[in-house]
């Protein structure tokens, strides 16, 4: 073929630039106040959600903030959320685009993935900023670990997001199911309590949800002294690149039952 | 050049298989615009579609070495929300071109004045075509693939249509399907029949006209 690499990359990152330009004004709409309330939004519900439990009264299962504490569980949580439902949809809404013979699925998917992981920081950044400027909070101590959490949370959200993209394309009523299954992930990854104080048994079936891996992942670089029994890193690493190649593997092999 | 080597291509629907293009082999040349005739049903939007990259043969590889457009003559991948400015802003975008010179461009020839700025969802259909037919003239192609281009517009926009697509067929070449017999003279100077039996390609137009009207008369 008479096309380079180089080329192809160029051609790439164009399709995927458009693409993260179009989801913005798709997602949030033509004005500023759209993209703003999409930060408020998510920023707002932990924050009442902070003031109900501090009204009642209790205090923070570690460190002594319990927004901080909140913040760093349910975000974590919202992010992945996110990306799973955000992607889930992103072929069916996306099939007129595929009109265009240089966009292929994947690019939408990339596509999503960038712009929601934007908005995500974005938020992080502003929520975490906002607690150590009214001195709710430290600075994280060690920031290398939180990036990380966050870099792997979106790698195992874009793995998940994917898969259900195939399925969904395959069986329509995965949309109501896929709900149904990540809706108990608010009780179950640890983002009310410090998981390694819970008893053994409790221990070893939370184990093997990763999420809770990632909310471990997020604390450990957040506090200078969080200290995890369960964490294992290359548990959720794993899952991610398991789910992130069925995902891509299935969108292969069933292209041609697509289209 | 698109070089379609083995291709196969059919659809299975409630059971019932139909196979539209069997072990194709062919090469669309450089230098020539290309006709596709055919009765309704068989495989001519298909074909288009699987040149164009959108829809994957059953079997079989499709080589593209040039620059290949979307099939032309629908406005199928405008987003309503999105107002004309946007989606042409889109467009350019993904195809590499400069976005305002793009725009520059769609405005003056589209004529759709302050609409531009307007969701495309509230356009008529004429003025999503004339939108459609301006951007994808902005950009540059190596062959044009046009599904029915039906005539867009007033007897002015026409004559301008015209204008311009001659213009860009001094350096690009097309793939076009037609019913009419007038646009494949006037456009086409070779060409493929789809027929039940298979499908023939002809080095003269007017052989394959001749073919298409005797069919015509004759049925399938």
């Amino acid at each position: 073929m008479a096309i380079s690499t180089r080329q192809l990359l160029a051609l790439q990152v164009r399709v995927i630039g458009a693409l993260v330009l179009r989801e913005t004004r798709a997602t949030f709409g033509s004005s500023q106040i759209g993209y703003l309330w999409a930060i408020i939004t998510p920023a707002a519900s932990v924050a009442v959600l902070v003031t109900i439990f501090s009204l009642v009264g209790r205090s923070p299962p570690f460190g002594n903030s319990f927004a901080l504490f909140f913040a760093t569980g349910v975000l974590t949580l919202e992010y992945f959320n996110k990306l799973s439902n955000g992607l889930i949809g992103a072929m069916d809404a996306n099939k007129a685009l595929l009109t265009y013979p240089v966009i292929k699925v994947t690019d939408t998917l990339f596509a999503r993935t960038i712009l929601i992981t934007a908005t995500y920081i974005l938020i992080m950044l502003l929520f975490f900023g906002g607690l150590v400027l009214f001195g709710l909070a430290q600075a994280p101590a060690f920031p290398d670990k939180v990036i990380e959490a966050v870099l792997v949370t979106g790698f195992l959200g874009f793995g998940f997001g994917t898969v259900n993209a195939v399925i969904l394309s395959q069986w329509e009523s995965w949309r109501h199911i896929e709900k149904i299954l990540t809706r108990p992930l608010m009780f179950i990854s640890g983002v009310f309590y410090v998981p390694s104080l819970l008893p053994p048994e409790a221990q070893a079936v939370l184990w093997w949800n990763p999420i809770l891996h990632l909310v471990e992942w997020f604390r450990m670089g957040y506090y200078p002294n969080y200290d995890s029994r369960i964490f294992d890193a290359w548990y959720p690493l794993g899952i991610a690149i398991g789910l992130t190649l069925l995902g891509l593997g299935g969108e292969r092999l069933t292209r041609k039952k697509r289209t | 050049m698109i070089e379609l080597v083995d291709v196969c291509k059919g659809y299975t629907q409630k059971g019932v298989r139909k196979n539209l293009i069997e072990d194709l082999n062919f090469t669309f040349p450089d230098d020539r615009n290309v006709a596709i005739m055919g009765h309704n049903g068989a495989g001519k939007s298909t074909l288009m579609r699987m040149l164009a990259g959108t829809e994957p043969p059953d079997s079989g590889r499709i080589y593209r070495s040039t620059r290949v457009s979307w099939p032309l003559g629908f406005s199928g991948g405008f987003n309503g929300t999105m107002t004309g400015i946007e989606n042409v802003r889109f467009l350019a975008r993904i195809y590499g071109a400069d976005t305002e010179e793009v725009l520059d461009f769609v405005r003056d020839f589209a004529e759709i004045g302050p609409s531009i700025r307007l969701p495309v969802r509230t356009y008529s259909s004429g003025m999503k075509a004339r939108l459609a037919f301006g951007v994808s003239m902005a950009i540059d192609f190596d062959t044009y693939l046009i599904d029915e281009i039906t005539a867009v517009g007033d007897e002015n926009f026409r004559i301008k249509s015209k204008k311009v697509f001659t213009e860009k067929l001094k350096r690009s070449n097309i793939v076009m399907i037609s019913h009419s017999v007038n646009e494949i003279r006037n456009y086409c100077n070779c060409g493929l029949f789809l027929t039940r039996q298979g499908i023939r390609f002809y080095e003269d137009v007017e052989a394959l006209i001749e073919d298409y009207r005797r069919t015509l008369r004759e049925g399938f």
